[in-house]
């Protein structure tokens, strides 16, 4: 990516000064378009009821999978709705999945008396194998047994079963399907090597230096301060920069001035004050010579239901002058120089890790994208606006790139489509403990991590990906 | 030579000044391109090693590149120490670049000076921090401030405290002191953006205050005074009691808008209005708080003077320069009333119980002393206003003190025996005598008074 060409002059600079070094101008946008209206919600009454949400949901999704379920099990395929069924016969449901956890925790009874419960503590992964899978729909609810994997699926998702119900009650599924991927969008893409670069978990107020001299050797980078010519005049070609959420650290978001007493906590500040006013310098800096898009995560100071609504541009009074700066919702969509960029900043991607047996971000990202929403979980699980009139999650497009932010680690694949799609899928991981960033090319789908790294008081090891 | 001049500096620098010399402070201290920066900090490094092969120079590098990592090729950038140069050249596959990162005198235990040199460099430079980049985007233009103050005043009015509480707070890692001098100046931006918001509705505003009051004085004198207030919001409330006697005319209307302070908001139609109100309802605090307590503080005698001035509308002016200039009878008037009525009771009764001629003294001290400052107000307007002995006592009692101060001796006060003895001259004397106590305490107070009064005046 970088280096073949640039090889030949890495060593340019050690030598005696130059007369007049070289400027490199930085690529215009060729086309920016923000598609994240459905995200932003215009009033925001939280007095309805979180059924709606499912109720809408299932309604967009049905015809989708109804032409999914002829598509897989035959056009003459019966399709039943739940208060249709005949015992015995074989036939074929459009529902939403419910999956009852003993484990998940729930609030109605850790305050109710009789139980007496202590109130769960956190835990990785809330499956059991007792767990059960029931669909519903908009009257009624079965549960379901067989070829179904349970553990690995999640509430809220809509599903089509192919199987016949039992003499017991109980749904036999024999084969089960989802909406698979959207409808594919037509490439409009660059045709010379345009990069954007993805980060998230910058980290900032976590009071450990560690990750400061990454961050600010990233933000070199970007403004090409740093490396030598070839270096900088690749860096030229990063035409945006987005930081997908957890700008803040979470120690930022200690509680503890609401426990203490006043007179403890009368001059004290809270953490997020000083981290927000590092993250205005970092991003005027970066402002300065490249465009930003700015998204809010778990820990940022916004609101906490999905979809979260951009930071304020008031607690950014240094970079907020500059046009190049975008504080955009998470999630977010845009067309970026042609190429649909879609992603969050994690919250959906962890939920489902912590809800379903399946362990590895990037296969949780294109389950979610093969079940045709982003965030299946919300609202049983994570907090989500109580959409009544349309889910803003259901994916209607398929994006070019579809990335998650504060991942483990850095993982990438780029998934063929049946209907032509072509989905590059990133997770981006979280810097502050990586100091990995993504490098996305846009030109032909391609991504390259990007580390960065100081030197510490011990050597360094053979385990060259996480700096000091 | 010019040429050479660089690496005197930097040898300076290095040398003299022990400094950790980075490639971008070198570039924003001489101001040269960052690639010229690091040139010279590698010419430097291999003419001082030719010289003197025992120098004591540690280098560190950058090296970008290439590494195979996990199955897929990582682009790696590091800064390392000049010992593992070559170890982590070997390490990458391609080497994208490699150049001299910083120098410095001492050997460095781990990265954190290099950030610290950069972040204060960068703090210095932040309205410029993209000057002496190999990159440079047309697309970065700051928008017009205009657009901006707005958002910016609300953030001022609550990043100040913020900026007091935090200035003291000292992160582990990182200096954020010069973050404040940074903020007040933006302050000061936003105040003045604040001004010229309100500049263009204070013409409708004094429009509005010309038609009520016919006064052309306060056209002219309301912008000083509103922009003193909006910057003495910060500096206390001496200030702005004293700045408080100008725009009187706005008083009424403050006096009844003041509701709830609202700091942040600054709606066009009231955009005074807030500011001033915001010295009004502190003043008002200040005047609740204190008028409490009783205390002889000038705040509260030219806080209770502003009470007795609003309700009587139509002196305002008259009473705001008479108040200027006398200041001390104003002062001397707001301690009286309360022991102004005890004082009327006493000498109309001609029987004086004895517990009463204790209680005298007390009263006529305070009164002697409202007495004195009442003088000077009764010199002016108020003479025919109630005393505490009925006008003509008063007046009389303060001519014949005057003549009599220096004639008396001074009897010793009578025993509080219980003379009911309605011997006027009797009475008169002791009266006199504790009123030529006073009066020889009066015009040393008054002196001392007057004193701290005008300097106070003079002061502010």
């Amino acid at each position: 990516m970088f280096s073949e060409r640039v090889a030949p002059t890495a060593q340019g600079l050690l030598g005696p000064p130059s007369a007049e070094p070289p400027t490199f101008p930085r690529v215009p946008v060729l086309g920016y378009s923000d598609c994240s209206g459905p995200f932003r919600p215009g009033e925001r009454s939280f007095g309805r009821q979180y059924a709606h949400v499912y109720a809408v949901r299932l309604a967009g999704m049905r015809p989708t999978l109804e032409r999914r379920a002829r598509g897989r099990w035959g056009n003459d395929a019966v399709l039943r709705k739940l208060s249709e069924l005949q015992v015995g016969e074989k036939c074929c449901v459009v529902g939403t999945l419910f999956k009852a956890m003993q484990l998940q925790p729930s609030i109605l009874q850790e305050i109710s008396e009789e139980h007496n419960l202590v109130p769960q503590p956190p835990l990785p992964k809330y499956i059991q194998p007792s767990d059960e899978l029931i669909l519903e729909d908009e009257l009624q609810r079965i549960k379901l047994e067989g070829a179904i994997d349970v553990q690995r699926l999640v509430t809220g998702t809509i599903v089509a079963v192919y199987g016949s119900e039992q003499d017991d009650g109980r749904f036999l599924v024999e084969d089960h399907c989802f909406a698979d991927l959207p409808p594919p969008l037509p490439w409009n893409g660059p045709t010379s090597d345009r990069f954007v670069l993805l980060t998230s978990g910058l980290g900032l107020g976590s009071g450990s230096g560690e990750a400061l001299l990454s961050t600010q050797l990233l933000v070199d980078v970007v403004t090409g301060q740093l490396g030598a010519e070839g270096e900088q005049s690749c860096a030229a070609h990063i035409s945006r920069v987005i930081l997908a959420g957890n700008l803040l650290s979470q120690n930022t978001q200690s509680r503890d001035t609401i426990n203490k007493a006043k007179y403890l906590t009368k001059k004290t500040q809270a953490a997020s004050v000083e981290a927000v006013k590092m993250l205005d310098e970092i991003l005027l800096q970066l402002c300065t010579s490249v465009p930003v898009d700015v998204m809010p995560g778990e820990f940022d100071p916004t609101n906490y239901t999905l979809p979260q609504q951009p930071l304020h541009r008031c607690m950014l009074p240094l970079a907020s002058p500059y046009a190049t700066l975008h504080l955009v919702t998470n999630p977010y969509q845009a067309n970026l120089d042609g190429v649909r960029f879609l992603g969050t900043s994690g919250q959906n991607v962890s939920d489902i890790f912590k809800y379903s047996s399946m362990d590895d971000y990037l296969e949780i990202l294109e389950w979610t994208l093969l079940a045709g929403h982003i965030s299946p979980t919300a609202p049983d699980t994570l907090g989500c606006y109580p959409f009544y009139k349309s889910d803003p999650f259901i994916l209607t497009e398929c994006p070019h790139v579809y990335f998650c932010g504060n991942a483990p680690r850095f993982q990438s694949k780029l998934l063929q489509g049946a209907e032509g799609q072509r989905v590059l899928l990133v997770t981006v991981p979280d810097f502050s403990t990586t100091q990995t960033a993504c490098l996305v090319n846009l030109r032909d789908l391609t991504c390259q991590p990007i580390t960065f790294s100081g030197f510490g008081a011990e050597d360094e090891d053979g385990d060259m990906e996480v700096g000091h | 030579m010019a040429d050479e001049l660089y690496l005197e500096n930097i040898d300076e620098f290095v040398t003299d000044q022990n400094r950790v010399v980075t490639y971008k402070w070198l570039s924003y201290t001489l101001g040269v391109h960052v690639n010229q920066a690091k040139q010279m900090l590698y010419d430097y490094v291999e003419r001082k090693r030719k010289e003197n092969s025992g120098a004591q120079l540690h280098v560190t590098y950058l090296v970008a590149g290439n590494l195979l990592q996990n199955g897929h090729v990582c682009h790696k950038v590091a800064v390392v120490r000049e010992d593992k140069l070559e170890a982590m050249k070997s390490k990458l596959s391609t080497i994208a670049s490699v150049h001299v990162y910083s120098i410095q005198k001492a050997l460095l235990k781990d990265s954190s000076p290099l950030y610290n040199t950069d972040y204060d460099i960068v703090k210095t430079n932040l309205h410029n921090c993209s000057k002496f980049s190999a990159i440079h985007c047309d697309a970065a233009v700051p928008r017009m401030p205009p657009d901006i103050p707005r958002a910016q005043t609300s953030l001022q009015g609550s990043s100040q405290r913020e900026n007091d509480t935090g200035a003291p707070s000292a992160p582990a890692v990182n200096g954020h002191g010069p973050l404040a001098a940074k903020h007040p100046s933006q302050q000061h931006k936003g105040i003045m953006g604040m001004f010229a918001a309100k500049a263009a509705s204070k013409p409708q505003d004094t429009n509005k205050e010309t038609k009520a009051e016919a006064s052309g004085v306060s056209t002219a004198s309301s912008k000083p005074p509103t922009k003193n207030n909006i910057i003495n919001n910060f500096f206390g409330k001496a200030a702005m009691n004293k700045l408080k006697v100008n725009p009187v005319p706005e008083q009424p209307k403050e006096e009844k808008e003041v509701v709830k302070p609202s700091v942040a908001v600054a709606e066009p139609e009231s955009s005074p209005n807030p500011v001033v109100e915001k010295p009004g309802k502190r003043t008002e605090s200040a005047r609740i708080q204190q008028k409490d307590r009783k205390s002889r503080t000038k705040h509260v005698d030219r806080s209770d003077n502003e009470e007795e001035r609003d309700p009587e509308n139509a002196k305002r002016k008259r009473k705001r320069i008479k108040q200027l200039q006398s200041d001390s009878s104003d002062e001397e008037a707001d301690v009286p009333p309360p022991p102004t009525p005890e004082e009327e009771k006493a000498p109309s009764p001609p029987p004086v119980p004895a517990l009463k001629t204790e209680l005298e003294p007390a009263t006529m001290e305070v009164s002697a002393g409202g007495r004195k400052r009442k003088r000077k107000r009764v010199l002016k307007s108020k003479m025919f206003i109630d005393e505490e002995e009925g006008c003509m006592v008063t007046e009389k009692v303060y001519e014949s003190e005057s003549c009599t101060d220096s004639e008396e001796e001074f009897p010793k006060p009578k025993p509080p025996a219980a003379h009911k003895q309605p011997v006027l001259p009797m009475k008169k004397e002791p009266k006199e005598e504790r009123k030529t106590l006073k009066k020889g305490a009066a015009p040393a107070n008054r002196a001392n008074k007057q004193v701290s009064i005008m300097g106070f005046f003079h002061k502010k």
